[in-house]
């Protein structure tokens, strides 16, 4: 069943307490394996699109299944189970900056360590020598003894990768990953997230600014605006006439190189 | 915001014509004391004079006077017209208005006298009283160091039985934890009304309560701080959490961890540090207030003050006070330094 959607979203709407009508009926599948992009202005309810899919914002109508199963409105032990084999890595890092790195990447063992255990910092064997393999992969091995918060930004973001795959994921939830990192680290994170969907299998969800990255990086892309998907395609098939659709008139675009 | 404006008018307004009337009747004492006695009139005025500040308040709101309640509570929307002179400005006039006549009542109401502080019996009494206060008895000395010592242990510990308490307590006082369920939020209500009413009951009185419940004593001064600790430090370090960063907490939530890890890993490494620094300081507070509950018998130096005071051993108490002076000033200081060193 090669055709069967990782997760199908179907007819999602988000209505924030403040009035704020974020999804407007949202309606796509992903497909295992695929890296896919949203694209949109700010605003257009990417954020919310993203996290409505691992439960860090409940939706207001319309259904999520996760491999066949309706992960909707899942009770706060299924929400857990299902942010783990989501990951999600954020614009800001979200890391512990207090911490060390290879604790930092341990986090992402949390949910398979009994409570009294983290909090004293027992993580298994397994589990550290797991956290030293994926830092070495995203090629911050080498700084796991050092504060999260005195790293730049790209070696932020690698940190919080390598959190996201101590969780065994099968779905990586990207949330602009890059915007605001400089252009050149922009690509060696963009790098390691290529990595991680080609060598490891995980299926990538990313939210993404700059179109000459989605060319690059995407298998297959969605256009949010006001809400609502005004295109889903190939990245290739996005020409200057579908650009002005997707951020209005009058926008120009911005290369990275 | 429009009605606030007009509330706080309405409420300087009645304040007003309380105290005119309270000007042009002058009731003594036991006059006001009567006329409250019947709880009907009581009410009645104070409706009254409330209604009276709101018809007052309401044609200035119905014509778009600039009071000083629309200025208070303009909103982020300013008025594009360049304020007039401030002898013209309603606002400003009526600051000045409240004000100086809350000055003058304040000076009515103390008792304010110029003459009683420059009359020559008082003036001489002071005068020998400061001598004796200013040539110390250094035979109390030893008694006082060690009362002194009682005090200092006395504030360690309520502080170090408050901290586990306050920390516990911390998490449901934050409105940013509590508000994540009904159930959070009912029970965030009742913590902070319970603290804040035991807060508002000075150590003072607490330590009187306890002195009755375990005798009067080091113990019962330990127990009042103790109890006062818990409510300010619950207050200090909940609103510590209210400021953290969510991006952690998020971060940490992502991974699918449960709410206690969410807690320990998301927000107390982001609290620790103001949490142990308002610690030391309210040590600091505490070895001040312990002195404070000892003069109604609460144990330590405050007890041995009263004594000398209440005998009028003025040169024994002049002793004390040096010693608590510099007991205050060190651990002044040296809380200050600690606090500043872990920043």
């Amino acid at each position: 069943m090669a055709d069967s959607p990782l997760i199908r979203v179907s007819n999602l709407q988000k209505v924030y307490p403040n009035g704020v009508h974020a999804l407007k009926g949202v309606s796509f599948d992903v497909r295992p394996g695929e890296f896919l992009v949203v694209i949109g202005l700010s605003g257009s309810g990417k954020s919310t699109l993203l996290r409505s899919l691992n439960h860090l914002v409940e939706p207001t109508s319309g259904t999520i299944e996760f491999k066949g199963r309706d992960i909707t409105h899942p009770d706060a032990r299924t929400a857990r189970e299902l942010r783990t084999r989501m990951a999600m890595i954020f614009q800001h890092f979200n890391l512990v900056g207090r911490h060390s790195v290879l604790s930092n990447a341990l986090m992402g063992a949390l949910h398979r360590t009994p409570v009294w255990r983290s909090m004293a910092g027992l993580f298994s064997e397994e589990d550290r020598h797991l956290a030293q393999h994926y830092l070495d992969l995203v090629g911050i091995g080498a700084k796991s003894r050092v504060r999260a918060d005195s790293l730049s930004g790209g070696q932020q973001q690698r940190v919080a990768i390598a959190r996201a795959l101590m969780q065994k994921p099968e779905v990586l939830l990207a949330d602009e990953p890059v915007a605001s990192l400089d252009p050149a680290t922009c690509h060696t994170v963009m790098d390691y997230l290529r990595k991680v969907n080609t060598e490891l299998g995980i299926t990538i969800l990313c939210n993404l600014h700059f179109l000459s990255l989605v060319r690059e990086y995407g298998t297959r892309v969605i256009a949010l605006k006001g809400g609502e998907i005004v295109f889903a395609g190939s990245p290739s098939e996005i020409d200057d006439a579908w650009f002005a659709r997707i951020y209005g008139e009058g926008a120009r675009e911005m290369h990275i190189r | 915001m429009k009605t606030k404006a007009l509330v706080f008018d309405a409420l300087s307004l009645a304040y007003f014509a309380a105290l005119a009337l309270a000007a042009a009747l002058h009731p003594t004492a036991r006059e006001f004391q009567h006329f409250f006695q019947s709880a009907a009139r009581g009410f009645g005025l104070v409706a009254g004079l409330l209604a009276l500040g709101g018809l007052a308040a309401y044609p200035f709101h119905r014509f778009k006077a600039r009071t000083l309640g629309s200025a208070i509570f303009a909103g982020p929307v300013r008025d594009p017209a360049p304020p007039p002179p401030w002898y013209r400005n309603l606002a400003v006039i009526h600051f000045i208005l409240l004000f100086g006549l809350t000055c003058y009542v304040g000076g009515v109401m103390t008792q304010l006298s110029l003459r009683d502080m420059l009359d020559a019996d008082g003036l001489g009494g002071a005068k020998r009283l400061g001598l004796a206060l200013a040539t110390p008895n250094w035979k109390v000395l030893p008694d006082a160091i060690l009362a002194t010592l009682q005090t200092i242990y006395m504030a360690f510990l309520a502080t170090v039985f408050a901290i586990p308490v306050s920390f516990l307590l911390s998490f449901p006082a934050a409105k940013n934890i509590a508000s994540r369920s009904r159930a959070g939020l009912a029970l965030y209500s009742v913590l902070r009304l319970i603290l804040n009413v035991t807060r508002s009951v000075e150590a003072l009185v607490w330590a009187i309560i306890f002195g009755v419940w375990v005798g009067i004593g080091p113990f019962a001064g330990m127990l009042a701080l103790f109890v006062h600790s818990v409510a300010s430090l619950t207050k200090q370090y909940s609103e510590i959490i209210e400021c953290v960063s969510h991006g952690p907490v998020e971060g940490i939530q992502s991974t699918g961890a449960s709410l206690v890890q969410e807690l320990w890993f998301g927000i107390v490494p982001q609290i620790i540090l103001p949490y142990t620094s308002f610690t030391i300081y309210r040590w600091d507070i505490n070895v001040r207030m312990a002195t404070i509950v000892g003069l109604v018998g609460g144990g330590g130096i405050g007890t041995l003050l009263n004594e000398y005071q209440g005998e009028a051993l003025w040169h024994e108490v002049g002793c004390i006070i040096v010693v608590i002076a510099i007991v205050v000033w060190l651990m002044d200081s040296a809380s200050a330094y600690l606090r500043e060193a872990i920043k």
